[in-house]
C-alpha cells in the first residue's frame, strides 16, 4: 500500500500519469459541467416554459372538481391556483363585444408574470397577481371595439364591474385560435354574482399546481386515477405545443450531446491508460526481477488506480463546478432569465461517471499489467505485449453501454447508438486498415519526405489503422453533434422567422376586405392572403351518423373530435408548411366537391381517402369528399386548419375572413384606430407570445452550442490522447532517421506529413460516418428532415489532416528540438 | 548454490520448433564467479533467464540455494524467491525512468517492507560513488552512472546470487572498467555468486570459471581462461 502510494506519486512527478490524470479531469470536468449547466439551465428553462401554463400542471375540466382531490396536492406541499374560463357578452355604454372571460383567484398566476397598463397598446409593467375583486382587467383591442377607457364600466353578465387596468400579456394565453375572443379577467370569486354560469353552460376549470418536479411526479401518479373521465392534467410540454416540441428537441440534444461526451472521455482515458500500460510493461518486468509477484503487482496498480481515481474525480468534480459557475457567470447578461442554484444531484453524476469510466476503460489496461513477462528486461527483442484484450473491450463496451443507458433512461436510444457505433467501429476499422495498406501506391511514387511518411504509416498498419479509427470516431461525433446541432438551430429559426406575422385579424367582412387592406397598406404593413373562415361541424361519415360512430382510437383524451365545431376554410393553395402525406392536393380547375384532412384529425377518427362527410354549416348541409391527408406544423403560429375544403365550396356561404400581418412595437397603436374602424374585426395578438419562445429557443441555442463547446474540448482530448499514445513509437523512428544524418526539415515535413495523412484517412471516414450517423437520428430521434451535407466530404479530410497534424506537431515539436540522444534517454 | 540437469529451451515459431538451448547440464558453487561466453544468438542470455527464473526451461531441472527448485515453481513462487535471494545487472540498465537514483535502489527493499530500505539504498549509491545525487533521474545520468546505480540495486536485496547479462555491453572501455571494478569488489564485500554473461574477454578473464554455449550446447567448461571469447 505504501510503496503502490510511493509509486503513485512518484509517476505523478515524473509525468508519467500527466495524460491520464489530464484525460480523466477533463471526463469527470466535462461530464460534471454539462450535467450542472444543464440541470440549471433545465430547471430554468421549465420554469420559464412553465409560465407558459401559469404552473408547472395543470387539471383541466369542464366540470368543476371535488375539493378533496383538490386539497390532495397540499400533502405533497404544491402550491395551488384555479381560473374559470367561459365566454360571454360584456357591455359598455355603447356597444357590446363577445369576450372570452377568465375568473382567477388571488394565487393566479403561479409560474410567469401577468402585464398589464395603464392605456391600450401602451407599454407594460409586470405584474404578480391578477385583478382584486370587485374590477376587471380587458384586453387592449376590446378598448375600441367597445369605445370605452380604463376607469370607465362594463357589464359582465348581472355584475358591473369598473376596468382597473389594460390587460396585455398574460403567460398561458396560448397562441391557438380556440381563444381569439379578446380577454377579460376578474377574480374568481365575483363569478357568481355575474350569474352567467348556470347549469349547462360551457365553462373551462383549469386547476394549476405547482413545486417541486418529485413532488409534482409523485402527486400526479396519486390524483391521475381519481380524475373524472373528460379531464385532462398535463404539463408544459403536453401544455404549450408552441415550445413543447422545441424544448423535447433540445432536452434530446443535451442528452445526445452528453452522452457522446461520456464516450469521447471514455475513448480519451482508454488511450491513454493504455498508453500508460504500455509504458510500464517494462517497469512492472523489472518490479518482477525484483521480487514483485503478480499480486503484488495487482495490489500496486488496484492502488495506483483508485488514488487517481479518486484525485482524478474530485478534481474534474470541482473543475466542473467552477467552470459551469464561471460559464453561468459571463453568460448571466445574456441570460433572460436568472439560473437557479446548482443541485449536488449533476456533481455526484460526475463523480459516478468518473469512477465507471475508470473502471472500464483504465483498470483492464492496468490489470493486464500483471502478465508483464519478466524476461523482457534481457530481452529486448520480445514484442511489447499489447495491454489491450477481449476482456478490457468488453469493459469499455459493458460500462459504455450501462452509462448511456443510466443517462438518457432511453433504452431504444441507447441500443440504437450503441449497435451503430460498433457497426462504424467495425466497418471504419476495416477501412482504416484498406486506406493504410492503399496510401502505399500513393507513397512510393512521391518525394522523399512522403515516402518517410507513408512508410511509417505503412510500418505500424494496424496501430496506425486504429488511430485513423480513433481520430476518426472523435471527428465523427463533433461532426455528428455540430450537424444535428445546425439542423436543429436552423428549424427553430424556420419556426418562427424574424419578420413571422405576429398578429392575426378574423371576422373580416367580406365587404370591408379592401378597406382593410387598403388600411394597412397605408402604414406599409405587410398582409398575408386571406382564407375565407366558417365555423361548422362534420354530422355523418360514409353515411352514417356521427353521434353513432366509435372512435378509432378510443377515445383518446386529448385527440381532435370528428364532431367538434371547426374552424373551416377554402383554399387553392397548400398552406405554409403543409405536407400531403397521401392523396392529392385540390387540382386548381377542380369544381367536385373535396376536402382535405389533417393527419392527426384522421389518424384519430379513422378517416381515409375516399370517405365521404357530410358538413353542417350555417344550418345547411355539404358534402365532401377526402381526396388528401395533410400534415401540419402546429408549432408555426400560422393559420392551421384540420379541414380545408377545395376552393370553390365555400362560396355560397357567408363566410369571414382571416388574415395575418406582422407590427413591429412602433405599428401597435395602429391597432387602436383599426379596431374602432372595423369593430367586428377581432385581431389577436401573439407578438408577446412569439417573444416568450424566441426567450426559450435563445436559452435552448445556448445551452446547444455549450454542449457542442465542451463536446469539443473532449473530442481534442482523445485527439491528443492518441498522439500521444503513439509519440515513443514515433521518436524512435525520428531517432533513426537523425542519426543517419536526416535534416529536421525532412524528419519535421515527414512526421507533418504522416499526421496529415493519418488525418485526412480520418476525416474522411469521419464524414462517412457523420452522414450515416446524422441521417439515422435526424430520422428517428429528432423528428428532422434529412439533407445530406455534400461540404462534408470535403471539410472532413481538410479538417481532420489540419487538425492532426496541428495537435501533432505541437506535441512532439518539444522533442524534435532536442538531440537524438536525449530523446532516446527520454524513452530508456 | 545453482544446479541445473539436462535443461532444454524449445520455443514455437511459424518455422516450427526451434532449440534455443539443449541438454545443459552445470553447477555452480556459492561464492563462485562464472562467465557465460558464446556467440551471438548461442543462447547465453536464454540460459541466464532460466537459471535467474526469470523463464521457465521446456525440459530439465535447475535448483537455487541447494533445495529450490524453481522449474516446479509458479510465476508468483518465483518471483518470491527472486527477490529474497537473487540481485540483476543489466545490459540496459533496467532503472525505472519515473524514480530517481535514490528510489531506485530502495526498491528491492520497499517491496520486502523493510524499513532500513533508504539508509541501505544511501549507504549504498555512497558505496558506488553516487552520494552526491540520489535525487537524479536515469535520464540525468551518464550510462556509466546508470549501471552503477543499477548495481547498488542489484545489492540492495542482499542477494545470494547476482546474475549479470552484459553489464558493460553498453558503455565505453574505461567506464566499462570501472564498473567491472565496482561489480567485483561489491562481490567479494557481499560474497556473493556471480554469474554474468558477456562477449566481453577482460570480463570473463576475471571470473573463476567461463562456460562456453554453442548453439544452444555446452561445449566447455574452463577455468579462467582467454579463450573463453568467441
Amino acid at each position: 500500500m505504501k510503496l503502490a502510494l510511493k509509486l503513485l506519486i512518484r509517476d505523478w512527478r515524473g509525468g508519467e500519469l500527466t495524460l491520464l490524470l489530464a484525460a480523466l479531469i477533463i471526463a469527470v470536468g466535462t461530464v460534471t459541467t454539462i450535467t450542472l449547466f444543464v440541470d440549471r439551465l433545465q430547471q430554468a428553462l421549465l420554469l420559464e416554459s412553465a409560465s407558459f401554463i401559469a404552473a408547472d400542471r395543470v387539471i383541466s375540466a369542464s366540470r368543476p372538481i371535488e375539493t378533496a382531490l383538490l386539497a390532495r396536492a397540499d400533502e405533497y406541499n404544491l402550491q395551488r391556483s384555479a381560473t374559470v374560463s367561459f365566454l360571454s357578452m360584456v357591455f359598455s355604454d355603447e356597444r357590446a363585444q363577445l369576450a372570452a372571460v377568465k375568473a382567477v383567484d388571488d394565487g393566479y398566476p403561479l409560474r410567469g408574470q401577468l402585464i398589464i397598463a395603464d392605456e391600450p397598446f401602451g407599454s407594460g409593467r409586470p405584474t404578480g397577481a391578477g385583478p382584486q375583486p370587485g374590477s376587471v382587467w380587458m384586453e387592449s383591442r376590446l378598448f375600441p371595439s367597445l369605445d370605452t377607457r380604463p376607469g370607465a364600466s362594463v357589464d359582465v353578465g348581472a355584475l358591473t364591474l369598473p376596468i382597473a387596468e389594460v390587460l396585455l400579456k398574460e403567460p398561458d394565453r396560448g397562441g391557438g385560435f380556440d381563444t381569439v375572443a379578446p380577454r377579460v379577467i376578474m377574480h374568481l370569486s365575483d363569478v357568481d354574482r355575474t350569474e352567467i354560469i348556470q347549469p349547462g353552460s360551457r365553462v373551462t376549470y383549469r386547476y394549476l399546481f405547482s413545486g417541486d418536479e418529485g413532488n409534482l411526479k409523485a402527486w400526479e401518479d396519486s390524483v391521475r386515477p381519481d380524475l373524472p373521465e373528460d379531464t385532462r392534467l398535463y404539463g408544459v410540454k403536453e401544455g404549450a405545443e408552441e415550445i413543447g416540441e422545441a424544448l423535447s428537441k433540445a432536452e434530446r440534444f443535451l442528452l445526445l450531446g452528453g452522452l457522446l461526451g461520456v464516450i469521447l472521455a471514455g475513448v480519451a482515458i482508454a488511450l491513454a491508460a493504455n498508453r500508460y500500460a504500455h509504458r510500464h510493461f517494462d517497469h512492472v518486468a523489472i518490479l518482477k526481477t525484483l521480487g514483485a509477484t503478480p499480486a503484488r503487482i495487482d495490489q500496486i496498480y488496484l492502488v495506483i488506480f483508485i488514488g487517481l481515481g479518486l484525485a482524478a474525480t474530485l478534481i474534474g468534480a470541482a473543475l466542473g463546478l467552477i467552470v459551469q459557475a464561471g460559464v453561468a457567470e459571463v453568460l448571466r447578461p445574456l441570460l433572460p432569465v436568472a439560473l437557479p442554484a446548482p443541485t449536488m444531484k449533476p456533481v455526484l453524476l460526475g463523480l459516478t461517471t468518473g469512477m465507471v469510466c475508470l473502471l472500464s476503460f483504465a483498470l483492464p489496461p492496468l490489470l493486464t499489467l500483471r502478465n508483464a513477462d519478466p524476461v523482457r528486461v534481457i530481452r529486448r527483442d520480445l514484442d511489447t505485449a499489447n495491454p489491450s484484450s477481449l476482456v478490457a473491450y468488453g469493459f469499455g463496451g459493458l460500462g459504455t453501454f450501462g452509462l448511456m443507458w443510466w443517462y438518457s433512461q432511453d433504452l431504444r436510444l441507447t441500443v440504437l447508438l450503441f449497435i451503430g457505433g460498433l457497426v462504424a467501429v467495425l466497418i471504419l476499422g476495416l477501412l482504416a486498415l484498406l486506406l493504410v495498406r492503399s496510401g502505399r501506391q500513393v507513397g512510393l511514387q512521391a518525394g522523399s519526405a512522403w515516402r518517410l511518411a507513408v512508410a511509417g504509416l505503412q510500418r505500424r498498419q494496424l496501430e496506425s489503422a486504429l488511430q485513423i479509427l480513433a481520430f476518426g470516431l472523435a471527428l465523427m461525433l463533433l461532426l455528428t453533434l455540430f450537424l444535428v446541432r445546425t439542423s436543429l438551430l436552423s428549424e427553430w429559426r424556420n419556426q418562427i422567422p424574424a419578420d413571422a406575422p405576429n398578429h392575426f385579424a378574423m371576422n373580416i367582412l367580406p365587404e370591408e376586405r379592401g378597406e382593410i387592406r387598403a388600411f394597412l397598406d397605408v402604414a406599409k404593413v405587410t398582409v398575408t392572403p386571406e382564407y375565407p373562415m366558417i365555423r361548422g361541424r362534420i354530422t355523418a361519415l360514409n353515411g352514417v351518423a356521427v353521434a353513432e360512430l366509435t372512435r378509432a382510437d378510443g377515445g383518446e383524451r386529448g385527440a381532435p373530435r370528428l364532431s367538434s365545431t371547426r374552424n373551416l376554410t377554402a383554399t387553392a393553395a397548400l398552406p405554409k408548411d403543409n405536407k400531403i402525406l397521401s392523396g392529392a392536393w385540390f387540382s386548381p380547375a377542380s369544381q367536385v366537391s373535396e376536402v382535405s384532412v389533417e393527419a392527426e384529425f384522421a389518424k384519430s377518427n379513422g378517416l381515409k381517402l375516399g370517405d365521404m362527410l357530410v358538413f353542417e354549416i350555417e344550418g345547411r348541409t355539404l358534402s365532401a369528399e377526402v381526396t388528401s391527408v395533410r400534415s401540419v406544423a402546429w408549432d408555426n403560429l400560422q393559420p392551421n386548419f384540420y379541414l380545408i375544403f377545395s376552393p370553390s365550396m365555400l362560396i355560397d356561404f357567408p363566410s369571414t375572413f382571416m388574415t395575418s400581418f406582422f407590427l413591429d412595437a412602433d405599428q401597435k397603436a395602429l391597432l387602436s384606430p383599426l379596431l374602432r374602424q372595423f369593430p367586428t374585426m377581432t385581431v389577436l395578438e401573439v407578438d408577446a407570445l412569439i417573444e416568450q419562445i424566441r426567450t426559450i429557443v435563445a436559452q435552448v441555442t445556448l445551452a446547444v452550442e455549450f454542449m457542442l463547446v465542451l463536446i469539443l474540448m473532449s473530442g481534442a482530448m482523445v485527439l491528443l490522447a492518441s498522439i500521444q499514445a503513439s509519440l515513443d513509437e514515433r521518436m524512435k523512428q525520428f531517432v533513426i532517421l537523425r542519426t543517419l544524418g536526416a535534416s529536421n526539415q525532412l524528419v519535421r515535413s515527414s512526421l507533418a506529413l504522416e499526421f496529415a495523412v493519418l488525418g485526412a484517412f480520418a476525416g474522411l471516414l469521419a464524414a462517412l460516418g457523420a452522414e450515416l450517423t446524422v441521417y439515422g437520428l435526424e430520422r428517428e430521434i429528432f423528428d428532422l428532415d434529412y439533407t445530406p451535407t455534400p461540404w462534408l466530404w470535403a471539410l472532413g479530410p481538410i479538417l481532420g489532416a489540419g487538425l492532426i497534424s496541428v495537435i501533432g506537431m505541437l506535441a512532439t515539436r518539444r522533442v524534435l528540438d532536442q538531440s537524438p540522444v536525449a530523446v532516446l534517454r527520454d524513452l530508456a | 548454490m545453482i544446479k541445473t540437469n539436462d535443461v532444454c529451451k524449445v520455443v514455437e515459431t511459424s518455422e516450427g520448433a526451434l532449440v534455443i538451448l539443449e541438454g545443459i547440464t552445470l553447477e555452480i558453487n556459492q561464492g563462485e564467479s562464472v562467465a557465460i561466453v558464446g556467440a551471438s544468438g548461442s543462447g547465453k542470455t536464454t540460459l541466464l533467464s532460466l537459471l535467474a527464473g526469470l523463464d521457465s526451461p521446456s525440459e530439465g531441472t535447475i535448483v537455487l540455494g541447494g533445495d529450490q527448485d524453481i522449474t516446479m515453481m509458479s510465476e508468483a513462487q518465483r518471483a518470491k524467491l527472486r527477490g529474497e535471494m537473487v540481485g540483476f545487472v543489466f545490459q540496459t540498465f533496467q532503472l525505472l525512468s519515473s524514480l530517481t537514483a535514490l528510489e531506485n535502489v530502495m526498491l528491492p527493499g520497499e517491496l520486502r517492507s523493510d524499513p532500513q530500505a533508504e539508509d541501505n539504498a544511501k549507504k549504498l549509491l555512497d558505496r558506488v560513488g553516487l552520494g552526491h545525487r540520489l535525487q537524479h533521474y536515469p535520464r540525468q545520468l551518464s550510462g556509466g552512472e546508470q549501471q552503477r546505480v543499477a548495481i547498488a540495486r542489484a545489492f540492495a536485496s542482499n542477494p545470494k546470487i547476482l546474475f549479470a547479462d552484459e553489464p558493460t555491453g553498453n558503455l565505453d572501455a574505461k567506464t566499462g572498467a570501472k564498473i567491472i571494478d565496482l561489480l567485483f569488489d561489491l562481490n567479494a564485500d557481499f560474497g556473493t555468486t556471480l554469474v554474468l554473461v558477456t562477449h566481453d574477454a577482460r570480463l570473463a578473464s576475471r571470473c573463476e570459471r567461463s562456460i562456453l554455449i554453442e548453439a544452444g550446447q555446452l561445449v566447455s567448461e574452463v577455468l579462467e581462461t582467454s579463450a573463453a571469447t568467441a
